[in-house]
């Protein structure tokens, strides 16, 4: 079998063995190496985040890396528009890169410098880049339910913009996350939910905690559309996501797509958490011999749409992009504002200054008996 | 005479102002567009913006809240109502994880104009699931503005001042207050955030009511009048921002604290305020500040007990005679 069964399960996805279902319909060589270009940046942008982390001592934040599962957000980012706002969880530098936020201020805020993204404050699960309308939240479904309200904002002002939201398997074990499938299918919002399902929640598997390991079938009772893919696969990524976002900008919502995919690093940071034992030597095989980038590597030369050189080429404009990124936040000053109070609160209200003016009160006569309550 | 409206209605009319003012104002709570209308605060308002701007919604309080915050994010400036603050409760993870730390984790970026309006039950048996203000809660929260308004006067100009503001405010509402009425101006006004107002002028003792409490205080200062103690009643209005200085400026003249809080005794706003005045002008007191609260225990429901757990005029008096003594 080297195509996915239409029904998906971690169980069982092993048995494909070699995935050799990359097909390039509706997508031509411009579109292709869009997509190639965007799953390698990010791959060697973790990559090198990874590596540097602990001899610099830099990064001191927690960081959940997303290598082997660059084909959602590359997809994403070639079908989203920048007036679109999108939502992400604890890993979210695929998103942040797939909102067209910059390298360089994700880099600036993982260094705690003034310049990144959040000045040093968020950090990278909690980073945000109002200017891409990105936003992420290392809080488990809580951006799941502001992105329902973002496609609320949109249906109020029937707009053609739409809400994303994208996180892990791990955020529908919360009630939040039923809250927003209720609600979204009731008023049809234009909202797109993207699962990357990897199977665990930290050490978890999904079926530690959830009778099925699918979210599809459980969600198309509230009136949410659902759809499975293999989420390795970036051409069928970006077909399936590109047929729901454009019904999503025609009022055809709400849509749920659940990618199975598979992170290869430990859940968060560079140290290896393979002691706590939760995944198998062959599920790790089969999801690193199914790369995304490798299995539409593979696709592109037999098109002859990439060759060595052209791969190089695209790697050298990769490697000098975060090396000179590097060399930004490293070079950035640390914040040293400690003005708490304007941190945290907004004291300007130019709207109410505008349009309200001052009217005397009188005395309140205090005589008067509290209101007699009734029976609610 | 002067033109008076309850305070329901002064919720009402604040509400209807804001949506008149800017039609980015929408209304969202669970039977909003219904007659009844959260105690007639929003009776009236679907029939004149319609249900775009007025929305009821499913009875989920996180979502409603997060909805909320998103609908801000796109340029929406929403007005959020809760029955009870009890339910408001399953709301917690949006306002404490989220709304509050907005702006500060996006490094002043981004903005969440939300306004929460809360009621709190008292009385005819609310019970403990029906009757807990937790303004406190809120106030302890980094990020947030918290009104306790008292009057009608008072919560049309701060709601005003908050639907078109830029920082997420929340309101706890005294339910027994809603069919007091004040002097209330008919043209939309502002009441500003973090100013105290002298209710009652006074020179034996300072008393700070929250909310609720301040007609209570205002009884129990007349009362006292007969007995030649003249009491100021201070209303602190907002809890965040905290006029600090005008309760000190009171204090620095009574020498006497005594705090009214209708909420539980430990860990609260009472103690917050006694505090505040103890480091700026502990010194000048001239009696040990009381605080006059629930219990430490959770609202009874029979009518036999209901008046024993909420402290009333006399046991203001009580501690107010013992401030001076
Ligand atoms: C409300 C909440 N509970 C617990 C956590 C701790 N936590 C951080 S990541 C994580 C697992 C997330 O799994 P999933 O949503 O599948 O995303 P993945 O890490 O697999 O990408 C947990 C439980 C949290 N961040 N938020
Ligand atoms: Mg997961």
């Amino acid at each position: 079998m080297n195509a996915a069964p239409s029904r998906l399960s971690h169980r069982t996805i092993t048995q494909i063995g070699r995935y050799e279902a990359v097909d390039l319909h509706g997508i031509d060589k411009d579109l292709a190496l869009t997509l190639y270009s965007q799953m390698l940046r990010l791959r060697r942008t973790e990559e090198a985040l990874h590596r540097e982390y602990h001899p610099a001592e830099e990064m001191r934040c927690p960081i959940h890396f997303c290598i082997g599962q660059e084909a959602v957000p590359a997809a994403l980012s070639a079908l989203v528009r920048p007036d679109d706002f999108m939502f992400s969880h604890h890993r979210s530098h695929g998103y942040y890169f797939a909102k067209g936020a910059p390298m360089r201020e994700l880099f600036a805020e993982i260094y705690g410098r003034e310049t990144g993204a959040n000045g040093g404050k968020a950090g990278s699960q909690d980073i945000s880049h109002s200017g891409s309308h990105f936003y992420s939240g290392a809080i488990l479904a809580g951006a799941v339910s502001i992105a329902v309200g973002a496609a609320f904002g949109f249906q109020h002002a029937k707009t053609r913009q739409i809400s994303i939201s994208g996180f892990g398997e791990g955020a529908t074990d919360e009630g939040a996350f039923w809250e927003a499938m209720n609600y979204s299918g009731k008023k049809r919002l234009p909202i797109l939910f993207v699962i990357e399902n990897n199977r665990y929640a930290t050490f978890s598997d999904q079926l530690k905690r959830q009778a099925e390991d699918n979210i599809v079938e459980r969600v198309t009772p509230f009136g949410v559309r659902a759809t499975q893919i293999f989420g390795n696969d970036v051409a069928l990524a970006w077909r399936t996501l590109h047929t729901e976002i454009s019904r999503l900008r025609e009022g055809d919502g709400p849509v749920l797509v659940e990618a199975y995919t598979y992170r290869w690093n430990s859940h968060v940071g560079p140290e290896d958490d393979s002691a706590n034992a939760y995944r198998s030597g062959d599920e790790i095989a089969f999801w690193k011999t199914n790369c995304p980038i490798a299995l539409f590597e593979n696709k592109l030369r037999l098109q002859h749409w990439l060759n060595d050189d052209e791969k190089d080429a695209i790697e050298q404009e990769i490697a000098g992009e975060i090396a000179a990124n590097f060399q930004f936040a490293k070079d950035s000053a640390f914040p040293t504002d400690t003005d708490w109070h304007r941190m945290t609160y907004e004291d300007a209200s130019p709207l109410a200054d505008a349009l309200l003016g001052t009217a005397a009160g009188g005395n309140f006569d205090h005589y008067q008996a509290d209101a007699k309550l009734g029976p609610y | 005479m002067a033109r008076q409206l309850s305070y329901a209605n002064a919720i009402l009319e604040a509400t209807d102002q804001a949506m008149a003012l800017c039609d980015k104002v929408v209304v969202l709570g669970q039977l909003v567009d219904t007659q009844s209308g959260i105690f007639g605060t929003t009776t009236g308002l679907v029939t004149k913006y319609g249900t775009e701007r007025v929305q009821d919604f499913p009875v989920a309080e996180n979502l409603m809240t997060a909805t909320a915050m998103g609908a801000a994010l796109t340029g929406l400036r929403p007005v959020v109502c809760h029955q009870r603050l009890d339910f408001m409760i399953y709301s917690l993870d949006a306002i404490t994880n989220w709304l509050a730390l907005w702006r500060f984790k996006s490094n002043g970026k981004s903005a969440m104009p939300v306004t929460i309006r809360t009621i709190v039950g008292k009385g005819w048996g609310q019970g403990p699931q029906h009757s807990k203000s937790l303004h406190a809660w809120f106030a302890h929260l980094p990020g947030l503005r918290v009104a306790v308004p008292s009057t009608a006067y008072d919560i049309k100009g701060l709601l005003l001042e908050s639907i078109l503001g830029e920082t997420p405010t929340i309101f706890v509402e005294g339910r027994g207050l809603y069919s007091m009425t004040d002097h209330v101006p008919e043209q939309p006004y502002r009441v500003r955030f973090g100013q105290a107002v002298v209710r009652r002028h006074g020179r034996d003792v300072t008393l700070v009511a929250i909310g609720s409490m301040v007609p209570i205080a205002l009884r129990a200062a007349t009362l006292l009048e007969k007995e030649g103690i003249d009491v100021e009643v201070l209303d602190p209005r907002t809890l965040t921002p905290l006029d600090r200085h005008s309760i000190c400026q009171s204090v620095a003249k009574t020498r006497r604290l005594v705090v009214a809080d209708p909420a539980w005794h430990s860990f609260g706003a009472a103690a917050e305020i006694i505090t505040s005045v103890s480091e700026e002008i502990g010194d000048q007191l001239r009696a040990k500040p009381i605080r006059v609260t629930l219990p430490d225990s959770h609202t009874p429901m029979s009518m036999a007990l209901e008046p024993r757990y909420y402290p009333a005029d006399d046991d203001l008096v009580v501690a107010l005679k013992q401030a001076v003594s």
